[in-house]
């Protein structure tokens, strides 16, 4: 489990969280939701000690983030995390240099369900092509936990599906992924878990079935609710 | 210190091809410069021999003979390594900021691997160091070609005595090219220390966003003052300290702050950096 305790954080300022919290489960998809610059991202980056927070505690299976960590969780950031004069098959010779949870037949495998050439340069990637290595480099670490940054913004409808089937297939299953987007329809029905934030703050936190179940309201609904409120 | 030789290694790979070509412009001035310089002073040097029927050694007695310092003196020798010296000081900013500016922020993958991330401050500083190294390697071996080249063209009679060392020119860049082992480890000993500080001021920045140009500045003038402080007190205190102890104050103050520069980087990457 992933346990965000309390966090704020301050540019300058601007305090761009405000008294965070919210857990993400193994085994469950939970998606952060919220339009640009709530601060979906930030959090995402103080889960991966990128950015510092001024206060509060983030937690993976009760314990800080430590070098070791990265073994175990990783983040997909919206822009590729690798150098764009290498190809494909020096990336992933890279990634098994450095990390003992590089899976390559799993990269082997979703090279072939992108329909991806590994010795295509990622300089000359389409951009949908270059947001599918983004996504293999993060998904083929046997990894307990997946941050992925707004997946779907800025790529063609073809690559979108092909992606949104990687969520309903064993690549997920187990484990604990927390999504952000601020267009829900792609992945209303993947997700688990909504998490609702406006300006720095959770506006609230829920179980999609429970909600479904117990009021017999969508996410869309719930976030009318909220947000017009 | 697995991870951290494969950084050392990612790292210089992914300035080798500047790097190829600082060599290759560096050899091909220096090599043709040679040629044309010892070729310009023979011509004029037949020529007036000619003109005024001079010998060999009448010529010496009246001209005097070929010192090598007219090859190293001369902007063919001194340009390449003038451009090397600058494009390396560039790389030691460009080393950093490279991975976070640009479409793909190599900085998140960097810091997201499962080792300690002051193994990336030692790469990189490690690899400014060999990246130097190699470069005054390359430098002795041409210095030998170069001579080569000039025994080749001017007779040896023409020619003063020449040793890498005697010769005032190196006398000048004697911080380059150091006379003795211990005088060669001080000399880029200080230059790994002034790397340190930059890299490390360079972290701060990169902490504190705009603040932090401060912070680092004052962080860079605090280092620069102790480091020199035991050299002002001599200067005080005239006549007053040994050389030894000259030697050891500078020693520890030097400690000082390359200690400190790794301990602030470690800690603000652990703790406050930002991508």
């Amino acid at each position: 489990m992933i346990e965000v305790k309390n966090v704020n954080k301050k540019y300058g300022r601007k305090q761009v969280l405000k008294d965070i919290s919210f857990t993400a489960e193994k085994g469950e998809i939970t998606c952060l939701i919220g339009i640009n610059g709530v601060g979906k991202t930030t959090i995402m980056k103080a889960i991966m000690a990128l950015t510092p927070i001024n206060s509060g505690e983030i937690l993976m299976d009760g314990e800080k983030i430590t070098k070791k960590s990265f073994e175990k969780i990783t983040f997909i950031p919206d822009t590729i995390t690798m150098l764009p004069q290498m190809k494909i098959n020096e990336a992933f010779a890279f990634m098994a240099d450095f990390y003992k949870s590089w899976n390559p037949q799993r990269a082997e495998e979703l090279l072939q369900f992108f329909k991806l050439d590994p010795n295509e340069r990622i300089a000359n990637l389409s951009k949908g092509n270059t947001a599918k290595v983004n996504m293999l480099l993060g998904l083929s670490l046997d990894v307990d936990y997946l941050l992925m940054d707004e997946p779907f913004s800025g790529i063609d409808i073809f690559s979108r599906e092909q992606i949104a089937e990687v969520f309903t297939s064993h690549l997920i299953e187990e484990r604990g992924v927390i999504i952000t987007t601020h267009e829900i329809s792609d992945i209303e029905h993947l997700i688990d878990k909504a998490v609702l934030m406006d300006d720095g703050a959770v506006l609230r936190e829920f179980s999609v079935e429970e909600v479904r179940e117990n009021e017999g309201k969508s996410v869309v609904d719930v976030m009318r609710e909220v947000y017009r409120a | 210190m697995k991870n951290y030789l494969k950084l050392v290694n990612f790292e210089v790979n992914r300035f080798f091809k500047l790097y190829l070509i600082l060599i290759g412009l560096t050899m091909l001035s220096q090599l043709i410069g040679a040629g044309i310089i010892s070729q310009t002073y023979m011509k004029n040097a037949k020529q007036l021999m000619a003109e005024n029927q001079l010998s060999m050694n009448q010529y010496v007695e009246q001209y005097g003979t070929f010192s090598f310092d007219r090859f190293t003196d001369s902007e063919w020798f001194l340009l390449p390594i003038f451009f090397c010296i600058a494009m390396l000081m560039i790389y030691v900013f460009f080393i950093w900021y490279r991975d976070w500016f640009g479409k793909n922020t190599f900085i998140y993958r960097l810091f997201m691997l499962p080792t300690e991330r002051i193994a990336i401050y030692f790469a990189k500083l490690t690899t400014i160091m060999l990246l130097v190294l190699g470069l005054i390697a390359l430098q002795i071996l041409l210095i030998l070609m170069e001579k080569q080249i000039v025994n080749k063209i001017i007779p040896i009679d023409l020619q003063s005595n020449f040793s890498i060392y005697a010769s005032s020119t190196l006398n000048m860049w004697r911080w380059l090219y150091p006379t003795s082992f211990t005088e060669f480890i001080l000399v880029y000993a200080l230059g790994l220390l002034f790397v340190a500080v930059i890299f490390t001021a360079i972290l701060i920045e990169r902490s504190y966003g705009l603040k932090g140009i401060f912070y680092a500045i004052f962080y860079g003038l605090l280092s620069l003052g102790v480091f020199f402080a035991p050299i002002l007190l001599v200067n005080v205190y005239t006549n007053y300290f040994y050389p030894l102890e000259i030697f050891l104050m500078v020693l520890v103050t030097s400690m000082i702050v390359l200690g400190s520069a790794i301990w602030i980087a470690n800690h603000l990457l652990k703790y406050k950096i930002r991508v």
